[in-house]
């Protein structure tokens, strides 16, 4: 039913295209080169009296489509270049082409690698707290998306083991479901296990923003802590980027991405990984006898139910730059995902058969178009999962470390299931921004969600709770207005308004929230940049809190919506020294005020957990980057992240009499959350080595996280024999990578952990040892603009 | 140049300004309280909340806090038991093996012995050199045999020295699970009582007999089976409904709370029975109806101080229910059939809970128990059976008590 709604939109909206698109337009393309030939890329390109630019891209051309046709004056600026200005006229249904060669102008040549902005730089220009990773300049690396985030200031990966295990990031404190994904801008809730930020291999995108605490309205969505937005590549129009790794511990990693334009606008882009590893590394636990239950002392175990897989293909077929869709696109994604589970909570409870499966079949509508009406820029993307989770518990043995096994009971490993569901997730969102003037935009969005969930355990079969109907649906829209000047001050004010109605067995009642917040940034000079932003933001419980999980938790169909002040102060500062030493500093305060808070608790017999809501935490903290070039061989940059939260829960349920009493830990830290982190790199770029056009680069990464106590830091004596903590943190990696004929064959090493020591992000769950990964990558890119 | 820089030093004071904002809360600090008690204390906090385990001089007098103090455990849901002359702190893991650490006291002060693991159990005790850990099956097995597992954890080398399966519903002869109420250790034997469950939401269709099954030790072979048609199951999930007094007779409680779909069945009333010394039949000439000695209350609980005396937990009978521990207190004496409520404890409209895991040196006088009190505050109550008079003693701040132990 609901894929025939969204159908139903997707061909009305293309109808609705169509006839809007009677005017025949032009367009206006080119590339800018230095006077030796080299690529310009982040040019500024403007039409002299028209609200039409761009940037140029990282191949230094650009494209600006339906203009009318006309004379123009066309004016390019960039940085350490003198500005430029052309003339031409464009005719009816074709396409100009005008380059342009600028001249270097002297004064600020060495600076160009730093100021010269890339778009993860432009983004991190914007009024909210936010930071772009440029993923380019990891594509030699076998990072996954979750691996790239956690060398974000204010942000905290913290895994469970290697390769695909469970992961919880954290952004200033904030974790779970408060923090929302996106790919493109498109909400990425109930994609699924198999389409994971820990299994999306960071060359998928071009490049991952980090909202922090407000989150852009055109994010429409109900994230109360940050968003973390993947934008995927649209770099070019034929090219092919091929890359396998193999490492310790049997990984193996492919990615696979390509795509191919026809000159009439069809296209085909394809993407393809795959993720597979043993997951076979040592741990320095203490393994106990299953017969005596004696720990044999020192000694290191290999683990041995914890082989992950996953593939994934994402296909879209569509057309490019028509003019009625500056991109249409039907696509699917296929995959799937195989997980063995090896321990509990703790290392004392062994798996050795116990494990998790899902898919996803997701097909998907993807619809853009600027200046459909003359300053109406619209989006609009729809897809549906029709995939499945899986948990496998059969074998009713106990197991230990040494992979031995003896019979137990009836249950299972922990609880015999098969239980499997599918939650028929759709999605359709909308989003319109209309320019009124160069300086002024109105934006609209609407995003909507479906959740219906249906499970069966054939060992299960006669389960009153997987007959339960569970239903979700929600909707969040928003509105916002923002006033820019460009490279002096800019201002944006939304509000939201999120809407859910729940179905657990019975209809529930419906919530409505609304929220609202401003951003606002203020360019002192070109160098000095200060922003601010509040949001008062609202998180509606999901479908999963609502309805549990069908393992581990259990359904609270009254749980209420989380709400949060957050409120964000920064400034950027770039300058040099001599003109060789480039530095970029950025410095954020942050606090936040949540209510509401939704935390798992055990049920009344031990058993599962059940979510509920607690009066409240409060955040204070900061984090800081500062980067430091040199002239363009020398890049090396640290992070640092200092947050407090407090409990601000005074009075606390007590389930045993159902009456709330005073708590012991008000206004204590709270437990089991990194508190102060921090990342160091460094990397050196060597050009032509070997041969003219093989570059050679080689890095060295640090990552810092203080200990931390996993129960109350004030309860207890305070001292690590007598409480139990997370330990201190110093993981060091460092990488080699090659290029060859100018980046078309890249071979790069990897060492991770290089020394070997016992890694803890989750107490007594250790984490890989030392780890070698050998990556070949192949990339080839036929440019539209090449021979011009 | 210097501008700059002055820029950049404002910049990061400014962060470092906006993150060093924190602030702790003034909180009185209890010192350190060395003796040879040990309380099991376990926070009110809605995450995050582990036990801690602290020492004691004196249950009489003085103050202990968990702010500051105490040795912290793995998580919350863990029990403790004495044996051997050491503390045993067992984590109840969720259905998966969890690990236990063993304490004994060195000048007053807890000092850990060694860490092993076990199963996750629904009944532990000592027997003889071991404690005894039994896991029961909570669902009837389509096929086969449904089987509750044992293991022996010998106390002197703290390692599990045997294990073994039972028949799990052979004590009940009718289909029904026994699910082991507690277990004991009578002359050399090992005794379970059991209430007959049909499903995992311990249901039964068999509400009014008592049964204990007779087990050889240590090779768990059942013996005997002892029934009763006089009162309803003995002990409670997780209590101990048997207790021994000095001439070696085996008394019993009954609370009357068996349960089928959600609704008390049982047609007999709480009450007391009793096994004479070296016999395996209840004795028919003994049978105290609690329930008319202490006008209308069911007994939930009990703690043996000798002299024929044990503290009651009692509950008025309309409220009773399968997991409503009771919250009042009476010197029960099983020879002279006397049930006296206790006066000076707590009122229960202040009582949030009491503590089931409690002191006694057993001199037939007195006993400990903790007291939880919706004002938030925690108390070691002392119980003095030959007045049936409660003090309030030792304070306990920053949780509730769990478990109130004692070593040598």
């Amino acid at each position: 039913m609901q894929v025939k709604k969204l159908l139903l939109l997707g061909v009305l909206c293309i109808q609705a295209i169509f006839t809007s698109a009677q005017e025949k337009k032009s367009s206006l393309g080119g590339q800018v080169r230095t006077s030796t030939g080299a690529a310009i890329p982040a040019a500024t390109i403007r039409l002299q009296n028209s609200r039409y630019g761009t940037v140029t891209d990282a191949q230094g051309s650009y494209k600006i489509n339906d203009l009318k046709p006309g004379s123009y004056v066309v004016h390019v600026n960039a940085i350490g270049f003198k500005p430029e200005k052309k003339e031409i006229r464009l005719v009816a249904g074709e396409t100009g082409t005008l380059s342009f060669s600028l001249e270097e102008s002297a004064e600020q040549m060495e600076t160009v690698n730093v100021i010269g902005r890339t778009k993860a730089q432009e983004v991190n220009r914007q009024a909210f707290n936010v930071t772009a990773i440029d993923a380019t300049k990891l594509y030699n690396t076998t990072l996954d998306i979750s691996g790239a985030l956690d060398r974000v200031a204010g942000v905290r990966v913290r895994e469970s083991g290697g390769v695909g295990s469970n992961f919880n990031l954290s952004l200033n404190g904030f974790s779970g479901s408060r923090i929302r994904y996106f790919i493109d801008g498109i909400p990425m809730d109930n994609f699924g296990s198999s389409f994971q930020i820990n299994n999306i291999p960071i060359n998928i995108a071009e490049r991952v923003e980090v909202y922090k605490g407000v989150v852009p309205m055109w994010l429409g969505s109900d994230a109360l802590g940050g968003a973390i937005n993947i934008v995927t590549a649209d770099r070019y129009r034929n090219y092919a980027d091929v890359s396998y790794s193999y490492g310790s511990f049997n990984t193996h990693r492919s990615v696979v991405n390509a795509a191919a334009t026809h000159k009439n606008g069809l296209t085909l882009q394809l993407s393809a990984f795959q993720n597979y590893s043993d997951n076979n590394y040592k741990m320095d636990i203490l393994a106990a006898d299953i017969y005596t239950g004696q720990y044999n002392q020192g000694k290191t175990i290999r683990r041995f139910n914890d082989t992950y897989h996953n593939e994934t293909v994402i296909a879209n077929v569509g057309v490019l730059d028509k003019g009625y869709a500056d991109k249409l696109l039907f696509g699917i994604t296929l995959g799937q995902n195989y997980k063995e589970m090896q321990t509990g909570a703790r290392p004392e409870a062994v798996f050795g058969a116990m494990h998790r499966r899902g898919n996803i079949i997701m097909p998907a509508l993807k619809y853009k178009k600027k200046d459909l009406i003359p300053g109406l820029d619209v989006a609009v993307n729809a897809n549906y999962n029709l995939g499945y989770e899986q948990n496998i518990d059969t074998v009713n043995a106990r197991f230990d470390w040494y992979g031995t096994s003896k019979p137990i009971g009836t249950s299972g490993e922990r609880s015999r299931t098969l239980a499997k569901y599918k939650n028929h997730n759709g999605l359709g969102t909308a989003m319109f921004n209309y320019n009124i003037d160069a300086n002024q935009s109105i934006a609209l969005s609407n995003v909507y969600n479906t959740f219906d969930r249906t499970a069966k355990d054939e060992l299960n079969p006669a389960s009153a709770e997987n007959e339960r109907k569970k239903k979700l649906n929600k909707n969040v829209t928003g509105l916002g207005y923002s006033y820019n000047v460009a490279d002096k001050w800019s201002a944006t004010a939304f509000g939201k308004m999120l809407y859910q109605k729940a179905v657990y067995g019975s209809p529930q009642p419906g919530l409505t929230k609304f929220g609202y917040g401003t951003a606002l940034t203020y360019f002192l000079n070109r160098n000095l940049q200060f922003r601010g932003s509040y949001e008062l933001s609202n998180r509606l419980p999901e479908a999963q809190e609502l309805f549990g999980d069908l393992e581990n938790q259990e359904g609270n169909p009254n749980l209420k919506p989380e709400g949060s002040d957050n409120v964000n102060l920064g400034v950027i500062y770039t300058f040099n020294l001599n003109r060789v030493h480039n530095f970029s500093l950025t410095a954020n305060g942050i606090y936040r005020y949540a209510r509401d808070f939704i935390f798992s608790r055990y049920n009344l017999n031990q058993t599962k957990l059940v979510l509920d809501n607690k009066a409240g935490v409060s955040t204070i903290g900061g984090d800081a980057e500062l980067r430091y070039a040199y002239k363009n061989w020398l890049s090396a940059g640290a992070t640092m992240t200092y947050q407090y939260l407090k409990n601000l829960e005074e009075y606390v349920y007590d389930t045993q009499t159902s009456t709330y009493v005073s708590s012991p830990v008000y206004l204590d830290q709270m437990p089991n959350i990194p508190y102060l982190f921090g990342n160091g790199d460094i990397s050196v770029f060597l050009k032509d080595i070997g041969k003219k056009g093989n570059n050679l680069s080689i890095g060295y990464n640090l990552l810092y996280v203080h200990a931390f106590w996993l129960y109350w830091p004030s309860l207890g004596t305070a001292s690590a024999a007598q409480k139990n903590e997370v330990p201190q943190q110093f993981a060091h990696d460092v990488n080699l990578v090659y290029s060859m004929a100018k980046g078309r064959y890249n071979i790069s090493l990897e060492a991770r952990n290089i020394t070997d020591v016992a890694l803890y992000d989750n107490f007594a769950l250790q984490k890989p040892g030392r780890g070698f990964y050998l990556n070949l990558r192949y990339f080839i890119n036929k440019h539209q603009f090449k021979n011009d | 140049m210097k501008t700059k820089f002055t820029k950049a030093l404002a910049a990061l004071a400014f962060a470092a300004v906006l993150a060093s904002c924190s602030k702790k809360k003034d909180i009185e600090v209890v010192p350190e309280n060395p003796g040879n008690f040990i309380l099991a204390v376990t926070p009110v906090a809605s995450t995050g909340v582990a036990d801690y385990l602290v020492t004691a001089s004196s249950l009489d007098t003085g103050k202990v806090s968990i702010v500051g103090n105490g040795t912290e455990q793995d998580g919350t849901y863990r029990y403790y038991v004495t044996a051997n002359n050491k503390f045993f702190s067992m984590l109840y893991g969720q259905g998966n093996p969890g690990a236990v650490t063993a304490y004994n006291i060195v000048d007053g002060k807890l000092n850990k012995l060694t860490n092993f693991v076990t199963e996750t159990v629904q009944a532990f005790a000592p027997v003889k050199d071991d404690i005894l850990l039994v896991k029961v099956p909570r669902t009837i097995s389509a096929t086969g045999t449904t089987n509750a597992l044992w293991y022996r954890v010998n106390t002197t080398s703290t390692s599990i020295a045997a294990e073994g399966t039972l028949n799990a519903t052979e004590p009940t002869g009718n289909g029904e699970i026994a699910h082991f109420s507690w277990i004991r250790q009578i002359g050399d034997k090992v005794w379970a009582p059991f209430f007959g469950i049909k499903n995992s939401s311990f249901h039964t269709d068999y509400p009014d007999y008592a049964g204990i099954a007779v087990y050889s030790y240590p090779g768990m072979q059942l013996e005997k089976v002892i029934k009763d048609t006089r009162t309803s199951f003995i002990g409670r999930y997780f209590t101990d409904g048997l207790g021994v007094v000095e001439n070696s007779d085996v008394y019993a409680f009954s609370s009357s709370v068996a349960v089928n779909s959600g609704v008390l069945t049982s047609t007999k009333p709480s009450a007391i029975t009793r096994i004479k010394a070296g016999t395996t039949e209840f004795d028919l000439s003994y049978f105290l109806n609690f329930e008319e000695v202490s006008n209308g209350h069911v007994i939930t609980n009990w703690l043996y101080i000798g002299g024929n005396k044990f503290i009651a937990h009692m509950e008025p009978k309309a409220t009773r229910g399968a997991y409503k521990a009771g919250i009042r207190l009476a010197i029960l004496n099983v020879v002279d059939r006397t049930v006296n409520a206790v006066t000076g404890f707590a009122d229960p409209a202040t009582i949030s809970s009491i503590t089931t895991n409690n002191y006694t040196p057993k001199d037939g006088r007195y006993g400990y128990v903790g007291v939880n009190l919706t004002d938030g505050t925690t108390w070691v109550y002392k119980i003095d059976a030959s007045n049936a008079t409660a003090t309030k003693g030792l304070k306990v701040e920053g949780g509730k008590i769990t478990a109130i132990q004692h070593l040598q």
